[in-house]
């Protein structure tokens, strides 16, 4: 509290502005004063100057926050309305009572030096939170998740699949049987033994020649993957390797958590945007989630590299699949911004390099 | 030209105005980068008071006749509504996934849900706006929004977008038509055919584009079919004419928003003699709105204050009111029915049409 008193009859005059009665369009010249710590509002009306419209203290009344230059509202305990544009005297006021606060928010918003600083803090802190703060909380996520919601996630992915595209396989008992046979040697040596993985043949239909995991440990290998690797039956077994990877890596969970977290940051961040640009941002953050999987997939190739040779397979089988897709697909594409999959030849060099990698680290101990 | 000179002698009569805002980039940047460092330091909970700031700025210096309009929503209640909303699109996200054909299921309840939401938000918005101390209301019902959303949409569909202008005229009828600035209506009457000449134009714009468009493809296939190398192979010539029609479909639904504006606008009126009239140039307005863009992405967003306050400017100056002799003392309605305030807990905020 201010110790510098005020004389009742020596009014100390804030500022001038309009004032409307309450709920009502009607505006009054005014003018705001405070008489011994309460605010009073006189009008300046022509034949009823002086006239007292409203008072009340100020912890009674509302005093809008400073947002730029826009007219400040000072609100009575009745709901009539005291207007102006005069920020600076209302600021002064409320200061000389201790009352600061209320523009407080508004001082950081003033254009001076200090806001190229914000600005670069701005975008330091949004890259800090993508590159530190989002991975650590899709781990987070990912470890919480109880394993009842990718069992569901599962069941209604494969449901809908056989609903919509597959059909039951038809391969032979016994070549079905061979299959299932090497994936058991392959699969003992993954996390959790051969029991746990569950291998399921279909006919791909739409989705032709494929294999892939779902996050509760189901396996789907189409027809036409089997087709399409002809008589090696290695090459099968590594491509489930690959498979049984992403599984072990709980990639598919992690990668809805990432995609979930990366749009709510450009929400979060980019809210105030624009609409067209807001589009774009969604978009790239999609193109990133993008490289993410790309990251996911040479993950899994090694892990097929390591499970093949544990199992006393050719480690290197899953390069192989590549050459098929090379020449019967005529893939030669390299790696770009907008594949999911890294390049097939990348791909092939990477998984021989981690084979010979592989093979020295176990010629060294026994050597 | 002349007739519409005769006819709206803009700035001739003190009696047409048209609204001009106040505000300024450089001034808004500052409120707008706070916003965001602020959004960030809280994770995302200082969003909700981001946006009072925001629109209270850009509502502030919106001046018409000498007055600007006031935002008074308060960030705990858009914090409430969000929230509401956000809850909605995870529980829908985790059903998307745990159970994909009970989504099916949920979009026709989507659906009659959504019209619900649109009618709770336009409320919304309209009761936190003021001007001159009085508050706009929107007394929509839920079956008016039914038939502007949900029949708009399957005639729209099953007349393979052709009946559109009838749906464009039901829906911004029902905004219009149910909006009240204190107890004072608002009303629109546009014309169909206007609306449908809107819509031809667009679409003869729309062709055109595609004929030269697969013009230039012929050509180009026809000088440079070996030029184009085997790289570009794998991308063929439709391809990129894909990605070449996307522009023209911009430009086109851009136009035809400016014109459909012009046309509602121009049609509604104030308390039934206070006339509206918006004059934003097609071009002008489609200029403004794609370069905004550019601008923002190759500022890297720093400029998007400029852009936003640009448009914002734009559309501000392209409206105008005429005002039919005194306008009165207009009381607010709202206030006095005393239960508004719990009300706009239960709107929900989120639909933003522009005003």
């Amino acid at each position: 509290m201010s110790t510098d008193s005020t004389l009742a009859s020596d009014p100390e005059a804030i500022v001038a502005g309009i004032w409307h009665p309450p709920h009502s369009s009607r505006e009054v010249p005014a003018r705001l004063l405070d008489v011994g710590g309460s605010l009073i509002v006189l009008s300046d009306e022509e034949g009823d100057e002086g006239r007292r419209l409203a008072w009340g203290i100020l912890s009674d009344i509302e005093v809008s926050q400073r947002v730029g230059s826009i007219p400040r509202r000072i609100v009575f305990g009745n709901q009539s309305v005291f207007e102006t544009r005069d920020n600076e005297a209302v600021d002064t006021y409320l200061r000389s009572r201790g009352e600061g606060r209320s523009s407080s928010i508004h001082g950081l918003e003033i254009v001076r030096p200090r806001l190229i600083a914000f600005a670069l803090a701005t975008i330091v802190l949004a890259s800090i939170i993508y590159r530190y703060a989002l991975p650590i909380l899709v781990e987070l996520a990912v470890v919480v998740t109880p394993p009842v919601v990718p069992e569901m996630m599962s069941a209604g992915t494969l449901k809908t699949l056989d609903k919509v595209t597959f059909g039951p396989s038809k391969l032979p008992e016994a070549q079905q049987a061979g299959i299932r046979e090497d994936f058991a040697r392959v699969a003992a040596h993954a996390e959790g033994g051969a029991d746990h993985y569950h291998l399921n043949f279909r006919d791909g239909g739409l989705i032709g020649p494929n294999a892939f995991a779902l996050p509760d440990d189901n396996l789907v290998l189409t027809d036409q993957l089997v087709g399409l690797a002809g008589g090696d039956k290695e090459v099968i077994t590594a491509v489930l390797g690959h498979e049984i990877g992403h599984v072990e890596y709980k990639h598919s969970l992690r990668q809805l958590y990432r995609a979930a977290g990366v749009a709510g940051l450009a929400l979060l961040i980019a809210g105030d945007v624009g609409s067209g640009v807001q589009d774009v941002l969604t978009q790239g953050g999609g193109l990133l989630a993008l490289s993410y999987s790309r990251e996911a997939e040479a993950q899994a190739d090694r892990r097929s590299v390591e499970l093949m040779q544990a199992a006393g397979m050719d480690p290197t089988a899953l390069s192989r699949f590549f050459d098929t897709l090379e020449t019967k697909l005529d893939d030669h594409g390299s790696t770009s911004m907008l594949s999911t999959h890294p390049g097939t030849p990348e791909r092939k060099q990477a998984i021989l390099d981690y084979a010979r990698e592989l093979q020295e680290k176990r010629a060294k101990p026994n050597g | 030209m002349a007739v519409v000179e005769q006819n709206y002698p803009l700035g001739g009569r003190p009696s047409f105005q048209r609204a001009s805002f106040t505000g300024n980039a450089s001034e808004y940047f500052g409120i707008w980068i706070v916003n965001i460092l602020l959004t960030i330091v809280t994770l995302g909970i200082y969003s909700a008071w981001a946006k009072v700031r925001r629109n209270r700025y850009f509502y502030g210096n919106t001046v018409i006749l000498g007055h600007s309009f006031e935002y008074h929503a308060r960030g705990k209640q858009i914090l409430i509504g969000r929230l509401i909303v956000f809850g909605f699109l995870i529980a829908v996200n985790i059903l998307s996934h745990l159970a994909p054909l009970a989504l099916l299921a949920l979009w026709p309840v989507m659906l009659v849900v959504f019209p619900w939401f649109l009618m709770r938000g336009l409320r919304f918005n309209a009761r936190v706006t003021s001007y001159r101390n009085v508050r706009f209301d929107f007394v929509g019902t839920y079956g008016g929004a039914f038939k502007a959303i949900f029949f708009g949409a399957i005639i729209t569909v099953i007349s393979v977008g052709l009946l559109s202008p009838i749906a464009s005229r039901w829906f911004y009828k029902y905004i219009f038509d149910n909006l009240r600035y204190g107890d004072r209506p608002f009303s629109t009457e546009p014309r169909l055919g206007a609306l449908y000449e809107a819509f031809v134009t667009v679409i003869a714009i729309m062709i055109a584009g595609i004929v030269i468009l697969v013009l230039f493809g012929g050509v180009v296939t026809g000088f440079g079919g070996i030029s184009m190398g085997r790289g570009m192979g794998s991308i063929s010539l439709w391809h990129w004419m894909i990605v070449l029609i996307f522009p023209i479909y911009i430009v086109a639904g851009l136009y035809y928003r400016a014109a459909v504006r012009n046309i509602i606008w121009s049609a509604a009126m104030v308390d039934r003699r206070h006339q509206l009239r918006s004059d934003l140039g097609r071009r002008r307005y489609a200029w403004i709105a794609i370069s905004n863009v550019v601008v923002t992405l190759v500022t890297f967003g720093l400029m998007r204050p400029w852009a936003a306050v640009r448009l914002h400017r734009f559309l501000a100056e392209h409206t105008v009111v005429h005002v039919d002799g005194e306008i009165g003392v207009v009381f607010d309605q709202i206030r006095s029915t005393g239960s508004a305030v719990s009300a706009e807990y239960l709107d929900v905020d989120g639909f933003d049409f522009g005003f």
